[in-house]
């Protein structure tokens, strides 16, 4: 039996756990791919400590590499070990690079696959290995499903649709060159394909982080009017963002700003004060707020310690829980504060806007449950997304391919052979799609049949 | 009465392109073989157009050729009109095309089956199989004679409860003039084969003499005819091996004296005609149940689906060299005779045409492929091979393909030997035979390159050299001809590295190739070659990064195409395999890890605990 023998890369930890990340690479080009990147002959079993840099050149991170010679190693293949600074945008970088320097992003469960299938576990453990594959695949096919009934599905579809009609455009002059079709127009099929490439790029810009990464998490800050929360959203951003004042509910809309805490990218949005008896401009930026508050990940309610523990509309106290919520006692510089009215369900830290008093811990608190959100999803939606960054990058490609081929006036059966490459890309994201899709769209466009 | 007491090896019931080939096939590899025909004046009748090949289908006729078959060279030598088609884009997608005389063609392959050592042909039409502890063991005629065979192939067109149409008129039949198998069918559900329905057409044929050709637009053949048969590796004993009895064949010099065909079009007039008369088309009064093929639509449909487009390309075929009898391509229809008649003189030049026989729409059965091996051996019953239009194919070609394969397995079975299997990768029939059996179809299937995911590799030129391994394993060609095509292999191979390899003013020769549109000038040697081994090496050095590209690809996909799933294996008992797709494996029973993952609904994670579980030796069944 003959087993896949390409070099395959993923995250080999979870997002944000700990102070370092680390990337798996397994195959037959590793030890090509570590002369590569470092420089040096790799020796097997001993860590090195080199600059990363990626195929142009630039620095990405100081990293620490193991080299292990198949079939000394988990795989059985040769496989290096590259441990970075945790922050999942070096570790992404660095996956990234993996894959412009020729490797794929390994599927669910594949290097325990290998690793098995090479004889590195015993018969009793295929089972676990199994389990596994599945676990991964349950997990990465629900995030999968979630982004794909969402944005980038519809966008994917629009791709897909426009490819496909292209591609039949091209087929049907190569398939049915006795048929009276019209005169084959290149200059407009060149006008669409480039139309695609745009398309293709555009998205391509969007999903180059996860859904988290991409936007971080996002964080509403919530509470009474002038409990402080533009206050806090300066400190933590570290300049005046918010227009701060004395005057309550000065922040009618809301704000949005974006911070790191350790490896964690924040999108923080500031919202309206909730009045219990707001003016019809206040009523306004509360429904805001109550929007906002439905989609957010994270917490910080912001509670002005010199006030009684106020108390949220349901609609929002609905959503919050020890693990999303931060209670944030806010003014306890102040000598009537009395923050011992702490509400008991959510875990709570004492600070000063004002004078940054109780912020140390406050960071700490926000990574705690920045990190087991991760933990829960993390890994697989970094993994996915690089694995769609990877296939939208061979789509764009092929492409760039068909684009210069048609330009060039070369047969366009070798067009055609890009843009099938293309739509295979195209269908690692989205599912497999069916070649007999585009002779549909060929039979419903041309009157073929003599 | 029973015919014979020791059982034929094969026998092949029907006589059409599928039949044919299978006992040629079967014979030819050394089995005693018996074909059933219900008609020995129609074997290997064209009941459709009288032409073989184009796209796609040219190169599957050349495929054949490189598998020992007949189809090409029964085409070359009764060919009246020979066209390379595409010969604006590259080899790969450039198919051979030819009107053939219809007559020729039948006689000339009657003639063949007749001189056949190991073969004998028998007129009976078979009314049912005979079963024996779930295998079949040989089958009824109507004379009440039974024939037993250790492995039966039926290819029964679309005479399997034929029933034709032209308009509300409605005879049963698989071919105008000729009968409907219907008693077969019955014998099929009863050993557990599902059958569904399919249709499809044919047009008005018309005198010659009573068409206008004055202001027609002609259409010639090629000067220089491309062939479909290998005739550099055939050579005069190849082509003529039958006939060493001394026997005089039909057939003609390839490519002389070729004719012309003719061009013309539909009017407004036309589409008026078929539109007042929709009503009374059998397809479009719900006459007919079967499904047709959406690239050969009716006339009726070319006018309702895409009535923007004002006017439809019809050519006037002529039938062969002895008849005057014209095929009008792009007429098919189900309207009744009377709007036929007006539709034909409806048309520039047919304005005072004499229809010889009216156009029909024909509906018949047939068993849904996926119930079949790659071999074409049916799943529910053994020894029982199935070819043609009965797996829900149409054309010639494919079913010469497939009879050819299924005749090659018959023999191979009751010999013990493993069944020919051609891969996707190899061939338009491997891409045929496993879009088949894997995936099925809902309409007659015909073959397009655009099917074949690496069409690159098959260019027509290169069949001999693609299946050669396949003919050599499965005895399908003479020694000599293997030589010969090993002596061929053997120089593209020479003459692409030397190409490569060879500098002349500081460039190699390869680079010289690909770098200029037009043939540069090579070296007197490589320019004596055969043009053949020229246009082969020529081929593979021009395209060179696209066929690495695919071969890439090829390897691949050959690591998973080579782990064979067991029989035994369970899918619903499988940990983590999702329901849905344990499903769809259930169903289609894929045989290897490939065709699995072809299967709509698998995704590469089902694959991965296939894998393993395969890899572990653990099917749950045991």
């Amino acid at each position: 039996m003959s087993f896949p023998s390409d070099t395959i890369a993923a995250l080999a930890t979870p997002v944000g756990t700990s102070a370092i990340a680390v990337v798996r690479a397994s195959g037959p080009q590793v030890a090509a791919l570590v002369t590569g990147i470092f420089g040096e002959t790799p020796l097997p079993r001993a860590a090195s400590r080199a600059d990363y840099k990626d195929v142009r050149g630039l620095l990405v991170d100081d990293v620490l590499f193991t080299f292990f010679a198949g079939p000394n190693s988990f795989t059985g293949e040769d496989t290096v070990e590259i441990s970075c600074h945790g922050n999942p945008f070096i570790a992404q970088k660095i996956l990234e690079d993996l894959f412009a320097r020729g490797c794929r992003p390994a599927e669910a469960g594949e290097f325990s696959k290998r690793a098995f299938l090479n004889g590195r576990m015993d018969l009793s453990q295929a089972e676990a290995v199994m389990d596994l594959i599945h676990a991964h695949s349950e997990r990465a096919l629900t995030a999968a499903n979630q982004q794909l009934r969402g944005a980038l599905g519809r966008q994917m579809d629009a791709l897909i649709s426009q490819l496909i009609n292209i591609l039949a455009r091209i087929e049907a002059y190569i398939d049915f060159p006795e048929e009276d079709l019209p005169a084959e127009d290149r200059v407009s099929v060149l006008r669409e394909l480039e139309r695609l490439k745009t398309d293709t790029g555009r998205l391509l810009a969007t999903s180059h982080y996860g859904t988290m990464l991409r936007d971080g998490i996002k964080t509403v800050i919530l509470g009474e009017p002038n409990a402080g929360k533009s206050s806090l959203l300066n400190r933590l951003v570290g300049r005046d963002r918010a227009l701060v004042s004395a005057e309550p509910g000065t922040t009618r809309d809301y704000l949005e700003e974006r911070i790191l805490v350790g490896p964690h990218a924040l999108r923080l949005i500031d919202t309206a004060g909730l009045n219990s008896s707001p003016s019809a401009l206040e009523k306004h930026g509360i429904d805001k707020t109550i929007e906002q508050a439905a989609e957010a990940d994270l917490f910080l309610w912001v509670i002005d310690a010199t006030h009684p523990l106020p108390s949220l509309p349901s609609s929002v106290a609905a959503r919050l829980s020890s693990a999303n919520t931060i209670a944030v006692f806010n003014k306890i510089d102040l000598p009537t504060a009395h923050p011992d009215s702490a509400p008991r369900n959510f875990p709570a830290v004492k600070i000063s806007a004002l004078t940054g008093v109780g912020f140390d811990s406050f960071h700490v608190e926000i990574a705690r449950l920045a990190d087991s959100f991760q933990a829960e999803c993390g890994d697989e939606l970094i993994a996915i997304n690089s694995r769609h960054a990877y296939a939208l990058e061979r789509a764009n490609q092929c492409l760039d391919s068909a684009v210069e081929k048609l330009d060039a006036d070369i047969a366009t059966e070798l067009v055609a052979s890009d843009l099938r490459g293309t739509l295979d890309a195209f269908g690692q994201i989205s599912g497999r799609i069916d070649h007999e899709k585009v002779l549909d769209q060929l039979f419903a466009s041309f009157c073929i049949g003599k | 009465m029973i015919f014979n007491r020791t059982p034929f090896d094969v026998i092949v019931c029907g006589a059409g392109h599928a039949g044919v080939e299978a006992c040629l096939a079967a014979s030819r590899t050394g089995a005693s073989t018996l074909l059933l025909t219900g008609n020995i004046d129609t074997i290997a009748q064209m009941s459709c157009n009288p032409a073989i090949g184009g796209q796609a289908k040219g190169q599957i006729v050349r495929e054949i050729d490189a598998l020992g078959g007949e189809m090409a060279i029964n085409t070359d030598v009764t060919g009246i009109q020979f066209r390379l088609l595409n010969e604006s884009k590259g080899p790969a997608v450039q198919s051979p095309r030819a009107q053939c005389d219809k007559k020729a063609y039948q006689f000339r392959l009657k003639h063949t089956l007749e001189l056949q050592p190991n073969l004998q042909v028998f007129q009976a039409t078979v009314t049912g199989l005979i079963f024996k502890a779930g295998k079949v063991v040989g089958c009824q005629t109507n004379l009440d004679i039974d024939f037993l065979g250790q492995t039966v192939v039926i290819t029964t067109g679309t005479f399997l409860r034929g029933l034709m149409h032209v308009g509300q008129n409605k005879n049963e039949g698989g071919r105008l003039g000729d009968f409907s198998a219907k008693t077969l069918s019955g014998s099929l559900l009863e050993a557990g084969i599902e059958l569904q329905r399919l249709k499809t057409g044919t047009p008005p044929r018309i005198l010659g003499r009573s068409i206008n050709f004055t202001d027609l637009q002609e259409q010639k053949g090629d000067p220089e005819p491309t062939l479909f048969a290998f005739h550099d590796t055939r050579g005069p004993e190849e082509l003529f091996h039958v006939e060493r009895t001394g026997e005089r064949r039909i057939g003609w010099k390839p490519g002389s004296e070729q004719v012309s065909c003719w061009m013309t079009y539909t009017t407004p007039e036309s589409e008026r005609i078929v539109r007042e008369n929709l009503h009374r088309s059998a397809m479009y009064s719900g006459e007919i149940s079967g499904v047709g093929p959406r690239y050969c639509p009716s006339i009726e449909d070319k006018f309702v689906r895409f009535a923007d487009k004002p006017r439809h390309l019809l050519y006037l075929e002529p039938e062969g060299r002895n008849t005057n009898e014209y095929y009008i391509n792009g007429l098919s229809t189900s309207l009744p005779f009377d709007v036929q008649l007006d539709l034909v003189h409806s048309i520039p030049g047919l304005e005072k045409a004499i229809l010889l026989r009216p156009a029909y729409a024909v509906e018949y059965d047939f068993a849904p492929p996926t119930q079949m091996f790659p071999s074409l051996e049916s799943r529910k019953v053994e020894n029982l091979f199935l070819a043609g239009q009965i797996n829900g194919t149409s054309g010639y070609e494919e079913a010469a393909a497939q009879g050819l394969v299924a005749g090659v397995n018959a023999a191979r079975k009751t010999r013990g030997e493993n069944p020919m299997i051609i891969r996707r990768h190899e061939a338009y029939i491997g891409v045929l035979i496993d879009d088949l059996v894997t995936k099925g179809t809902t309409e007659p299937y015909r073959m397009f390159t655009s099917r074949a995911e690496h069409r690159l590799l098959f260019n027509h030129g290169s069949a001999e050299i693609r299946l050669f391994q396949h003919g050599k394993d499965c005895n399908l060609l003479s020694i000599n001809r293997l030589n010969k095509i090993e002596a061929k292999i053997k120089a593209v191979h020479h003459w692409q590295n030397t190409l490569e390899n060879t500098k002349a003013h500081g460039v190699t020769w390869a680079d010289t190739v690909r770098r200029s549109s037009s043939s540069p000038d090579l070296p007197a040697e490589f320019l004596a070659q055969p043009k053949e081994v020229r246009e082969e090496t020529l081929y593979r050095v021009r395209y060179r990064g696209y066929l690495e590209r695919e071969q890439r690809q090829i390897e691949k996909l050959k690591s998973v195409e080579n782990i064979r799933i067991p029989d035994s294996i369970d899918y619903a008992k499988i940990p983590g395999l999702r329901r849905e797709s344990a499903l769809k494996l259930h169903q289609h029973r894929p045989l290897n890890l490939g065709q699995a993952g072809r299967i709509s609904g698998v995704n590469p994670v089902d694959i991965s605990i296939l894998m393993v579980l395969i890899a572990a030796g653990k099917d749950p069944k045991f």
